[in-house]
């Protein structure tokens, strides 16, 4: 069969790979704490996997579960020719024995897929005996840990939350479920998540943030059930698990497709869950309040380097990323900094459904600030737009990834590594988010700009 | 063991061709004594399977590393050429790391930084039904238009061997059209059970298809047998007038092509240069250096003097050993009095390991134990002087400890329990996040060239203390991190015991 090119010349073909594959997703498992994957897949799949997302892509680490510690199959000829349920019961059982788990989550990955193993009935006999697992089909040929990651949240919901929560029609006014970023593949998850939880907090609500170092881990998603409604905080990530939620518990969903950076994003996000919660908006206005205060306490002093640098800053900026990132970066640049957008990439290949909307938002940036955004995954083509996109007389700042360095070099611009992969960055709890996050986002951005001058 | 067959398309894994084994637990001399290298060596020819070591296989393992993988880091890293990977997208995400290395690696060389060169065919559920040759062939002429390579590889994926895809004709008619080797590489993940049947891989298409079949020599070119690390090789065969041809990771599609053309191979590691060194021996009339690896003063002296033999530079290796040993003694003598009463550990790839610990003795550090990734009992030439785990314990001496786990981590843990080191020498990742949440740092050797020759003495040394002052991070962290494995495991004092009793798993119950 022919392949076809689309407008900007992508095939099939994949440079500079952009994200993981389903099987990718072991690491939103990872990131729940207390839960352990298991791999039923080839002996390589899960390494690459870590090595990508957890290691090379700001040195995140593997955590309890992750790295060298997940146990997998490591399935070799004999289990193409004959099969491997056999291996994957065998390879549980040792792993009940072996490891300290709340939760297991067996990924079925392309050889199990494809040689037709029957992951469920083998995952069955255990959760019958009352094991708290479940299984996964992640073959690396369904999709990239963006499907993954909702094919895993879908099985612990129906598998294992359904089953061992408690009261499933009791719901708590004032408890929000949040779908967010992909854990591990956006480098800056967990500082994300944990300041998204603290300005929800702050403004009255309790939050189920279901991933990281904030979550209470497999507990907490048994609260599921409970909460008042599920906010979905991305363009499109999330909202599978939240429709499919509103189906099974009858819970409703809010959907903000802007991440919050900066304080003017950040006030109108929370007055606007505040409004659809229907609570009491005093707590979250004081809120608003007090962290405006900082806020602006620090952008003051910021501002004589702002409007006296003599050296020189970037004017114009590109964006490479994934939808959510991407987006929430483009909002914040235009609002806040004023800086002048010339190419938006987006690189997660979201679906073809959302796409309409996701560029309908870049139509409104501000009252005056519309762009456009392209969609492509291939790192070749995001390298040939950036080198064909017209700067204007100043080298631009690249928001993107380690792949854009060389590109970054030959404009002889800035780069700030924002996503997968961040090779050059080492990650611990930062976060470019909410009130917090953006003035670290604003301190990197101009590091990156002036480091180089001299 | 058999010749090297440069006829078949597909390498022969190294659990037929040398009888690797995965998992094996004993002494150094057990091991060595039951691989029979010199028996086998001479030729073994009833046991068609290689070797009949015992391995402690058990039920329980966790992730490893793939042939696929040795192949991004191989054939992906020759620098005018492109690899594809024939395969859906989550075996594109080896990219990532490979780039990396190989960004750094460049820079290491000197040589332009710049984006390693890897196109996924991205493959998807619909193509596992109908095939995908179509995307193979399309990304074959995206790699052309858009690189204008020497040479393109492909590797094959799990998904693509099981469905069987033939994409041994579409290389052959993209090689015709393009004028330019399109090489085939058989790396199924699951193909072998061992990770280094990928260098096997890559290096048997480049002697098939890339390495000229001239008989034109250059007497001053050693082939160098690498992957990214320093350059110190140029240096030293300086002083015999040898020039240095580093192959696999980062050389030239010429570079490659020249190796027939080569006075001498020689490798760092036996692991990594065995097939590669015997078939251009046997194929190409190109003598491979047969001798103890250079690691320690025994194992240079030795590597040193065979390597003039073969070059025909006896004197000017002579005078080099003489000088380099006055040179670094002094060195040595100093560090030692830094690293007295230590205990290392060294936890690596399988030749490799047996240098390192060379170097470790040679430094009066004590080692009691090892563990490596896998075990080659004899490696391509069959030459017992080759045999790198026989030339450690006879001129260092035994390891009691000595151990194969294929990076398997809660094995690791009884092993360090047992020996209780003050440090670990590591290579690949996985080991030492577990050492250091029980307060003992790693070296992580990331220039695999680090610990070679003399000063590769006293490099280690240096790098040992180095990596002690961490100890106080690690001391720290011993006491807030937790483990992942279970009491029960964590009492075990044999970490292979589900391998010898299997029947464990079902004596305990199943929740805690």
């Amino acid at each position: 069969m022919a392949v076809t090119k689309n407008e900007h010349g992508q095939t099939n073909s994949i440079n500079q790979v952009r994200y993981g594959c389903a099987v990718g997703a072991l690491y939103s498992v990872v990131s729940i704490p207390g839960a352990v994957p298991i791999g039923h897949c080839g002996p390589g799949c899960m390494d690459k996997q870590y090595t990508s997302l957890a290691f090379y892509n700001g040195f995140q680490g593997s955590g309890y579960s992750g790295g060298s510690v997940s146990p997998s199959v490591n399935a070799g000829e004999k289990e193409v020719v004959f099969g491997g349920e056999k291996r994957l019961d065998e390879l549980i059982k040792s792993t009940l024995k072996i490891i300290e788990g709340d939760l297991f989550v067996v990924l079925n990955g392309c050889i199990g897929e494809l040689v037709g193993d029957d992951v469920g009935a083998v995952v069955s006999k255990y959760q019958k005996q009352g094991v708290p697992i479940v299984y996964a089909e992640t073959g690396g040929f369904k999709g990239n840990n963006f499907v993954g990651h909702e094919i895993i949240t879908t099985a612990i919901i129906d598998q294992y939350v359904d089953k061992y929560a408690l009261n499933k029609d009791h719901r708590e006014k004032g408890l929000i479920n949040v779908w967010s970023e992909l854990p591990y593949q956006n480098t800056f998850w967990r500082g994300d998540l944990s300041e998204l939880k603290r300005i929800l907090e702050g403004a009255g609500f309790r939050v189920n943030i279901l991933f990281g170092g904030k979550s209470a881990g497999v507990e907490e998603w048994k609260t599921i059930p409970h909460a008042q409604f599920n906010l979905v905080v991305s363009p499109w990530l999330g909202l599978k698990t939240a429709k499919h939620l509103e189906e099974k518990y009858n819970q409703p969903y809010l959907h903000i497709p802007v991440l919050p950076i900066g304080a003017q994003q950040t006030a109108a996000f929370i007055r606007q869950v505040v409004e659809y919660a229907g609570i009491d908006p005093a707590t979250a206005e004081s809120f608003i309040e007090q962290e405006e205060q900082e806020y602006y306490y620090y952008l003051e002093h910021f501002n004589d380097f702002y409007s006296e640098y003599w050296w020189g800053l970037p004017a114009t900026y590109a964006v490479v990323g994934d939808s959510t990132y991407n987006l929430a970066l483009n909002k914040f640049l235009v609002n806040q900094l004023g800086l002048i957008p010339k190419r938006q990439i987006i690189t997660d290949n979201a679906p073809e459904k959302y796409r309409e909307a996701i560029a309908q938002e870049y139509q409104k940036l501000a009252h005056d600030v519309a762009t456009t955004v392209d969609f492509v995954e291939d790192g070749y083509i995001v390298g040939k737009l950036l080198k064909e996109t017209d700067f204007g007389h100043k080298p631009p700042i690249i928001f993107g990834t380690t792949w854009e360095r060389d590109t970054v070099k030959e404009l002889k611009g800035k780069i700030v590594e924002v996503g997968f992969p961040a090779s050059y960055e080492v990650v611990l709890n930062k976060s470019y988010i909410g009130y917090r996050g953006a003035l670290q986002l604003i301190e990197k951005i101009f590091t990156a700009a002036i480091s180089a001058s001299a | 063991m058999g010749k090297i067959n440069l006829r078949m398309v597909e390498v022969q894994n190294r659990e037929r061709r040398l009888g690797t084994i995965i998992a094996w637990n004993g002494t150094a001399s057990d091991l060595h004594t039951q691989s029979g290298y010199q028996r086998r060596g001479s030729g073994c020819k009833s046991n068609k399977d290689g070797c009949r070591l015992c391995e402690a296989k058990g039920p329980f393992t966790q992730g490893s590393v793939c042939s696929e993988q040795m192949v991004e880091c191989q054939a992906g890293n020759v620098r005018d050429a492109v690899l594809i990977q024939h395969s859906p997208i989550g075996c594109g995400a080896g990219q990532v790391p490979y780039n990396s290395i190989y960004r750094n690696g460049l820079a290491m060389r000197g040589h332009k930084v710049e984006n390693i060169r890897i196109i996924n065919t991205n493959l998807q559920e619909t193509d596992m039904v109908f095939g995908a040759l179509g995307k193979l062939k399309q990304s074959i002429d995206d790699a052309w238009e858009r690189y204008s390579p020497k040479a393109i590889f492909i590797g094959t994926s799990c998904p693509t061997g099981i469905i069987g895809e033939d994409i041994e004709s579409v290389a052959r008619k993209k090689e015709e059209e393009l004028g330019i080797p399109v090489i085939p590489l058989f790396c199924e993940g699951f193909r072998s059970k061992h990770w280094s049947t990928g260098f096997d891989a890559t290096q048997h298409g480049i002697l098939r298809q890339i390495v000229k079949k001239s008989t034109k020599k250059q007497e001053d070119l050693v082939n160098v047998i690498s992957l990214w690390g320093s350059d110190i090789f140029t240096p030293m065969f300086k002083e015999f007038n040898l020039r240095v041809n580093y192959v696999v990771d980062m050389a030239s599609v010429s570079d490659l092509e020249q190796l027939s053309e080569a006075a001498a191979t020689v490798g760092f590691c036996y692991t990594l240069s065995s097939y590669m060194a015997a078939a251009l021996e046997q194929e190409f009339g190109v003598p491979e250096v047969k001798a103890p690896m250079p690691y320690g003063f025994a194992g240079t002296d030795a590597w040193l003097r065979e390597l003039g033999k073969v070059t025909h530079r006896e004197e000017l290796v002579e005078q080099y050993i003489a000088k380099e040993h006055a040179r670094v003694k002094p060195k040595i003598a100093e560090l030692k009095k830094k690293l007295q009463g230590l205990k290392g550990y060294v936890a690596t790839g399988s030749a490799y390991a047996h240098g390192l610990i060379q170097v470790l003795r040679e430094l009066d550090i004590q080692v009691d134990g090892s563990l490596v990734f896998h075990h080659d009992p004899v490696y391509d030439s069959g030459d017992a002087r080759e045999d790198s785990l026989g030339h450690l314990i006879e001129n260092y001496g035994e390891v009691p400890s000595f151990n194969v786990s294929n990076r398997q981590q809660y094995q690791f843990y009884g092993l360090l329990q047992e020996v209780k080191p003050d440090f670990i020498l590591i290579r690949h990742n996985g080991l030492a996040p577990l050492a250091s949440k029980l307060g003992i740092p790693a070296a992580p050797l990331g220039d695999e060239h680090i610990a070679i020759g003399y000063e590769g003495i006293v490099n280690l040394g240096e790098a040992i203390l180095d990596i002690l002052a961490h100890k106080k991070f690690h001391d720290d962290l011993k006491k807030h991190a937790k483990l992942p494995y279970k009491q029960w495991w964590l009492e075990q004092k044999d970490p292979y015991i589900l391998a010898k009793h299997p029947e464990l798993i079902d004596a305990q119950p199943t929740i805690s």
